[in-house]
């Protein structure tokens, strides 16, 4: 996609590598999977580990 | 909370689980960590500095059907006010139920006053705003 995305549009399929904490190991993000359970998501960039968030 | 939260850098996983670990401020984190070294989806969503190869401060939220509702983005030197974000979160949550209100730039909370846009209050927030 060559244009960021604009509020009101639907987002396209994203699948992200996770660590994930609460597990204690690595997974997947899938945004279908929070579209199949009906979830609010939060987005939150940031630059780059070891600095501040 | 009613949402979940994922954190993005174009950092690996491995990088964010090393970081977690070490990171005292980070021991309470209960929200994955995402990883996207090719800076897909922060291209996405605009935030990806071509420069640098770093995603800015950028926070949006999306609604259960993937609908993309609030955006808001810093450059490096500016950290977020998480009271802000919640506040839009729980407002996203109350129009959701009632899709013919808006939530003014005050309202805070559930029971806050809000606007119903019609014709009568053109030219009269104000007045709707003090009622």
């Amino acid at each position: 996609m060559s244009e960021a995305l604009k509020l009101g549009q639907k987002v396209p399929e994203i699948e992200m590598e996770t660590y994930d904490p609460v597990q204690n190991g690595f997974g997947k993000f899938r945004l279908q999977d929070q579209l199949d359970r009906k979830r609010w998501t939060i987005l939150f960039f940031y630059p780059a580990d070891f600095t501040f968030v | 909370m009613g949402c979940d939260i994922v954190t993005v850098s174009t950092d690996t996983k491995f990088v964010h689980l090393a970081w977690q670990r070490s990171e005292k401020e980070l021991a309470q984190v209960r929200f994955p960590m995402a990883a996207d070294p090719t800076g897909t989806v922060s291209r996405m969503f605009g935030v990806y500095d071509e420069k640098t190869g770093l995603a800015l401060r950028g926070t949006f939220i999306l609604n259960p059907e993937g609908v993309l509702l609030n955006s808001e983005v810093n450059f490096y030197n500016l950290g977020r006010n998480i009271e802000e974000l919640l506040r839009k979160f729980k407002a996203n949550l109350y129009l959701a139920k009632k899709t013919s209100e808006v939530c003014p730039s005050k309202w805070k909370e559930e029971g806050d006053k809000t606007l119903t846009p019609s014709p009568e209050m053109v030219g009269k927030v104000h007045e709707a705003l003090a009622g």
